[in-house]
This record gives structure tokens, sequence and C-alpha cells, in this order.
């Protein structure tokens, strides 16, 4: 955690929101690279999910449309998707991710990133919240 | 839900372990503390200790206990005796739907402990006294929930904890049996019972330590000192489910009888004049038309089936799935839930619907370990 990172305190637990990235309302996070857009899902939604035991990724190549579920993650409490950021391509996937999922757990921002996607236009980034968006949302969410 | 959720009372100790913590039947607890398949293999092959102070916790005191409590619960109560718990009886209604499921512990003649499922507190209580009253027992109820605290220390090598807790004598419990006033670190606890819901209380070892909450959160870092991983509700969950003990709300709901849950370990067939029973003994005459089984999935499939998901056989739908987790010592998904009487081919293979994907599984009898 760097210094300008913001811990989310609520009765229920703590949660980093680091900065330096989007984030969504579906509680991913995004980081806008040139060309490339890298997803994951936030510290919140890790703890949220609880330990994630299986994650199916999509293929390299494949094209996603904005707003769909692109990858699917099984905890041992539940099952959520991770949707799309964007419309594009995907050009990476973590493959670590098969052997040992709960590095999505263990490092949510870092480690534990879900998918590459190269975006069919540029990101519209005011569609996206802030980092301290994100952390007031979490707040008002959980008091 | 405007309803406030409650905390445990050790829930500061938990947090200095690094508890993930959520929210389970309106408290909020240790879900687990970072890995809950660490945790379960931890219960099975060392030792582990949960905080369980969300389950109900009453002193019932009146005159005729027994023959009140004989003629309440499911189970035949004939041989229970001081020192001693009931294992899970049954509170029925006439039609003999489930009120819950709940522990006795025998303190005295005049003086009973019942442990009771989180959701059930208020119900529970209401029940027994609305009883006692339209039989004319004078029984009184004091909820000791929020004042004390209840620590499951469960594994093989629970002993060895207990022994550092200065419970040497607790090794020499039978299976559901309880010491009481104890010392614990040369403190009086409330009482320390061979029991738990792991299913280590049966294969190896398993104690319950209740006492005061400020105590309880020092022998819960006592029993992390000697050695005993916490463990949250989350590993609590896979290994009562490894061992087939259903979760009243969950596996056992208001639209399933006893019969057809199979809880045989909470019944006596046998037993005459208790709430409920001509339903009950009508219900076990005329037959049921669904049994509460096991799942097990295949090894390498690495999605588990969720409360609410069908099972089929060649696309016809024969059951459902209330309960489901992935066992790290069979390494596959298991789950439970029930199949049609006319289906009920154990040993045989089904398929199970998670979110729109088909599964191979094999229905089993319990336990599956």
């Amino acid at each position: 955690m760097s210094a300008e990172d913001i811990l989310v305190k609520t009765k229920l637990g703590e949660y980093l929101v680091k900065k330096g990235l989007l984030y969504t309302k579906s509680d991913e996070w995004i980081k806008v690279q040139d060309d490339t857009i890298t997803l994951g899902i936030t510290d919140y939604a890790q703890k949220k999910l609880k330990y994630v035991v299986n994650v199916e990724l999509p293929e390299p190549g494949a094209s996603v449309n904005a707003g769909e579920p692109i990858v699917t993650l099984e905890s041992v409490k539940s099952v959520a998707d991770a949707y799309s950021p964007c419309s594009g391509e995907v050009l990476e996937v973590n493959e670590e991710l098969y052997d040992t999922p709960d590095l999505i757990n263990k490092d949510p921002y870092g480690a534990g990133w879900l998918v590459k996607i190269k975006p069919a236009e540029p990101i519209d980034e005011s569609k996206f919240l802030s980092p301290e968006a994100y952390a007031e949302k979490i707040r008002a969410k959980e008091g | 839900m405007l309803k406030t959720a409650r905390e445990t009372p050790l829930l500061e100790t938990l947090r200095k372990h690094d508890a993930n913590v959520g929210e389970f039947a309106g408290w909020i607890t240790a879900m687990d503390y970072g890995n809950p398949l660490e945790e379960h293999m931890a219960t099975r092959n060392s030792v582990t200790v949960f905080d369980v102070s969300h389950m109900g916790r009453y002193l019932i005191r009146g005159d005729n206990l027994f023959e009140f409590f004989q003629k309440l619960v499911s189970k035949d109560l004939s041989k229970f005796k001081e020192g001693r718990m009931s294992g899970p009886v049954l509170l029925l209604n006439e039609n003999a739907h489930i009120i819950d499921d709940v522990m006795l512990y025998y303190l005295s003649d005049a003086e009973w402990l019942a442990v009771v499922n989180a959701p059930n507190i208020e119900k529970d209580r209401v029940w027994i006294l609305k009883w006692a009253k339209e039989w004319g027992y004078n029984i009184t109820i004091e909820d000791i929930t929020l004042s004390t605290a209840l620590i499951a220390i469960q594994g093989p090598r629970a002993p060895e904890v207990i022994e550092k807790l200065g419970v040497k004598e607790a090794e020499s419990l039978s299976i559901l049996e309880f010491l009481r006033r104890p010392s614990v670190l040369g403190e009086e606890a409330i009482l320390v019972s061979r029991s738990g819901w792991t299913g280590e209380e049966v294969r190896s070892h398993g104690y319950e330590i209740m006492t005061t909450v400020e105590h309880g959160k020092r022998v819960f870092e006592a029993a992390v000192k000697a050695g005993a991983k916490p463990a949250g509700l989350i590993a609590r969950d896979s290994l009562r489910l490894e061992m087939g003990y259903p979760l009243i709300g969950v596996d056992i709901g208001n639209d399933v009888n006893p019969i057809e849950a199979r809880y045989w370990m909470a019944l006596s067939l046998k037993k005459r004049g208790f709430l409920g029973e001509e339903a009950l003994r009508r219900i076990y005459r005329e037959g049921v038309s669904k049994f509460r089984v096991a799942f097990k999935l295949k090894k390498g499939v690495r999605r588990i089936p969720r409360h609410g998901n069908n099972v089929l056989i060649d696309g016809k739908v024969v059951g459902y799935v209330t309960s489901g987790a992935y066992s790290p010592v069979l390494g596959r998904s298991i789950g439970m839930g029930y199949i049609e009487a006319t289906h009920s081919y154990i040993g045989f293979k089904v398929t199970i619907d998670i979110r729109g994907k088909t599964y191979e599984a094999k229905i089993l009898d319990f336990p599956l370990i």
C-alpha cells in the first residue's frame, strides 16, 4: 500500500482502494495503459466473494462487449461474474489463476489481475469511478 | 432488512487474527482467516479453534424438566442424565413440521441448558414457554447468549490444546459428555464438553468451552498459542457437509419433514407421547416423496453445486441441491439435497445444473468421508 491509497474502514472490514486505477459500480478495477486495459476485481469484491477456488477466463483473441460477463469467479461461498468494461478484443488472460485462483484474494490489484483487453474505441474515463468515488460507494453501502 | 446484525462478543479478538468478517444469520462473525480450505484440512489433520458464540444459549429452570422435554422433543430422553448432552433433538409442531434442532445439556434435575440455532433464538424461546404454559409446567428461560462465549476446539490434536488450557480431565470425557464448572486457564468456566459439529467430535477429538465473554477471549487466544489454527464459518460449513449434518433453514426448511430429511439421529421412532408424534408416525407409515442425500462431483470439476440447483436424469428434474462446498479432503465438490423417492438411486449417476451447464454427479449416502 502506498501513502496515496485509501483504506476504507467499515463495521465489517477494511478495504483497500488503490490510487491510479479506475473503478466500476460492479466492483472491478481497470488500469488504462496506452492501448491496453487491465481488468481485475477490487479488494472489497474479493473480501465479499471469499476464497476463490476456480476462475473461468475467456480465450485470448475473443471479442467482448461492454457490460457483458467476461470472467466467472467461483468461491467457497458463491459464484460471481466480472464484466467487461468496454468492447474490444481479449489480448491476454492471467493463466496463473488456473492453478492458483487465490491470487485474487492475496493480491487483487497485482498478481490477481484477470484479463487484458484491447478496446475497440478509446475509453471514456468519465464513465468510471475515481478511487475517491469508489471508496465513498463502499462507505455508503456498509456504513 | 432493517434489523441490525449483532456482533459475536469475540469479534475484536477474531480480528486480531486477521478474520475475514461477514454476516451469518444476523450475526457478524469470522467467515475465514484467509484460507478456509487450509482451515478445513487443519481440523481434519491437526487442530483448529472456532468461535461459535452466535449459537443461542439458554438456561432453562423448572421442577419437572425431564417430563416436560420428554413431551416436547422428538428424541427419547429416558437415558438422558446429569452431565450429558442430548445430541440434536427436534422441536416439532403438531404437524411434525420442524421448528428447530436444538442441543440439550442436563446440568441438574432443576436446570438444563439449550444451545439453539442462531436464526431461531427468539422463536425457540417463545415456543418452549408457550408449551410449558399450555401443559402447566412452571419453567423459566434465561437467555445467556450475549453474556457468554462458545468456543470449539476440533481435531485430532485437540487433546494437546485442551491440556495446555489446564483442563486435562476433559480428555476422559466420552462423546456428548461435559464437565460442569471446570477450571480453564485457572478460572471457572460454565462447562467443557466433548462435542462439536465438524465430525471430529466423533472421528477424533472435539471439545467446546462455554464461559463468560472476557474469559472466552483469553481462552481463544490461549488456544491459538497452544497451536490451534483459527477457523471460520466457511470451514465449519464444508466440514459439516462432508459429515452430512443438515443446517436448519438451508437443508431443512419448512417444506421438508423429518423423515424426508432422514434426520435419524434426532428422532426416536419408537417413542410415544410427544408433540408431533401422531403426524410423524403417519408420515413414517404412509411414506414420503423425497429423501435427503449427498452428491459428489467428479475430480477436476471446480464448480460447486449451490442451493437451488436442479438435479437431473436424462434432462428430467428429479431433485434439487440445498448446500454445496468444495471438499479439500476429497479434492472435489460435494453437495447435499433432495431426490424424489422414486429416483433415490444411491450410488448411481445424475447431473446437476450449475448456472446452465450440467455436471455429472453421484448420489451417495452420508457421511462422504
